[in-house]
């Protein structure tokens, strides 16, 4: 090796150092400050885990405008928790808007049940038809989320409005020219 | 099995009969379309297959794949406004996306993979047939606006919960919210980790490289000389210092060189190291000077030629010509060659 290509590889392994250098202080930049806002915004989260009512803005970021969420549903301000909501969902954080909408169709239908057993029918069915209205846009965000399905079921079993398809179930019964099934052992048959 | 021996042949009969008229029949039927064809034009042979996809177990929510295979006539193209666009079919199925691609059959004509994502909100009580309705679509090539109709798609929807609790339970207990979590912090606190870690070692190479102290790989044998002759200044005609500051200097040299240095070797170690090219002459006399001193018995006469300041100032040319940068010059006889092809 002659002292010329010795002279050029250090200079390219000193360009190179330099620029992982400068490669690794803009990480550890970029990262620090992502830390430090994280650190910020999980203190609010916190706070209103807490019960704090800590004000957050409708640009903060998704997971913090959740937690705001969450609070005003679980403090009874369902107006201002639905707008909350919208403001998730018209961000791309699809995980978040799908836990807000989860929540508050949790909200509505536990606030449904609750009427129902104080016999409330006619306020209980708006709340319901919300709840499932959230539960059906939680599940286009995340189609699997198993909570949501299994509520939305539990909702659908309250109010079942298909109409077009019990309509031929209640037809269906009629066209057959056996009833098969009320021969099935087990079935009760009615009084002795 | 009740059969009679008539009725067995007679339906035996009827099925030969039945199955050669299946034989006869696309024969007959290729010769009418031939037929057709020449009398009134080329024949529409454009189609829309259904791919095999799972009818059966979807439960409330989940995602309906259909996928169809459309192939249409040379020159035809499907109207891209005339595509499904995705909305709320009906109360219990949504069509949440539509895909269309160039399908995998390009020998004539043109085709389409059409998909559609459907999402069934069907909560059934039992199992149930659903049916995702036909869609239309049209294509054209210009001039004649063509229909054509994917299919309907039969799916099986089915509960996935009791209809009545068989062991007890609140059947409208719902599923618990979920909680609002902080960020985890541990993949920036990784991030940077692995980055500082990283910047560190780039920083230690680049210190090695520049000779930065204390990370410097070859010590500066000139300077650590000049420091070590830097005495020589206040006593400038003490012969046996004189002479103990020729050889700290001759180790310098032995230092730099990387092996013993003799004065036959300095022309070539000059050139080999550019940084002291400039220094060769008086490098030279050094060593006369040395050689007269150690070797000629006559180290006053040696003191005359090179006084103890000019030594100094050897040294201290030298330590400054090692901070350098080591870039070489291209040796005189390859510039020679590249001049001349």
């Amino acid at each position: 090796m002659t002292a010329l290509t010795r002279w050029r590889t250090r200079r390219w392994l000193r360009m190179l150092a330099l620029v992982i250098l400068a490669g690794a202080a803009a990480v550890v930049t970029h990262q620090a400050i992502r830390l430090i806002t994280h650190m910020r915004d999980n203190r609010t989260i916190l706070g209103l885990a807490a019960g704090r009512d800590l004000a957050v803005a409708d640009d903060a970021a998704p997971r913090l405008l959740f937690a705001r969420a969450h609070f005003l549903m679980t403090h009874d301000q369902l107006n201002d928790a639905q707008h909350v909501v919208d403001v998730i969902t018209r961000s791309d954080d699809t995980a978040m808007a799908a836990a807000a909408l989860y929540d508050l169709g949790n909200t509505r239908l536990a606030r449904a049940i609750d009427l129902l057993e104080r016999m409330a029918v006619d306020a209980a069915i708006p709340e319901i038809r919300l709840a499932k209205e959230n539960y059906r846009a939680t599940l286009r965000h995340a189609p699997s989320l198993w909570d949501a399905k299994y509520n939305l079921d539990i909702a659908l079993r309250l109010i079942r409005d298909f109409p077009e398809i019990e309509r031929e179930l209640e037809e269906e019964p009629r066209q057959t020219p056996k009833r098969l099934w009320t021969d099935l052992p087990g079935l009760p048959k009615g009084l002795p | 099995m009740r059969c009679s021996i008539f009725s067995c042949i007679a339906s035996r009969l009827g099925r030969s009969i039945a199955a050669g008229a299946r034989r006869g029949l696309p024969r007959l039927a290729g010769a009418g379309i031939a037929l057709l064809a020449l009398t009134a034009g080329p024949v529409q042979a454009d189609s829309v297959t259904l791919l095999p996809a799972r009818a059966f177990g979807y439960f409330l929510g989940d995602l309906v794949r259909v996928e169809a295979d459309i192939r249409l006539d040379p020159g035809f193209a499907l109207v891209p406004a005339a595509l499904p666009q995705p909305h709320k079919v009906n109360g219990y199925l949504d069509l949440i996306r539509v895909d269309l691609s160039p399908g995998p059959l390009t020998a004539d004509g043109s085709s389409y993979r059409l998909t559609m994502v459907y999402q069934n909100f069907y909560g059934a009580l039992e199992p149930r047939a659903m049916e995702i309705p036909a869609v239309p679509l049209r294509a054209t090539n210009g001039e004649a606006p063509r229909d054509l109709l994917v299919p309907a798609f039969v799916f099986t929807a089915a509960p996935f919960r009791e209809l009545v609790p068989s062991r007890g339970g609140n059947p409208m207990a719902l599923r618990p919210d979920i909680l609002p979590r902080p960020y985890p912090l541990r993949p920036e606190i990784e991030a940077i980790t692995v980055a500082a870690l990283v910047g560190t070692l780039a920083l230690l190479a680049l210190a090695l490289l520049q000779g930065w102290r204390p990370f410097t790989r070859s010590q500066r044998p000139f300077a650590t000389a000049l420091r070590a002759l830097a005495p020589l200044a206040a006593a400038p005609t003490d012969v046996p210092a004189y002479r103990a500051g020729l050889i700290t200097l001759h180790r310098a040299f032995d230092a730099a060189a990387g092996h013993r240095l003799l004065a036959d070797d300095v022309a070539a170690w000059c050139r080999h190291d550019p940084r002291y090219s400039d220094l060769s002459s008086e490098i030279a006399g050094f060593f006369t000077t040395s050689r007269r001193a150690f070797f000629g018995a006559e180290p006053a006469a040696a003191m005359e030629a090179l006084p103890t300041a000019d030594l100094l100032a050897l040294a201290r040319r030298l330590a400054h010509a090692e901070r350098r940068d080591p870039r070489p010059r291209p040796p005189a006889a390859a510039l020679a060659a590249e001049g001349a092809p």
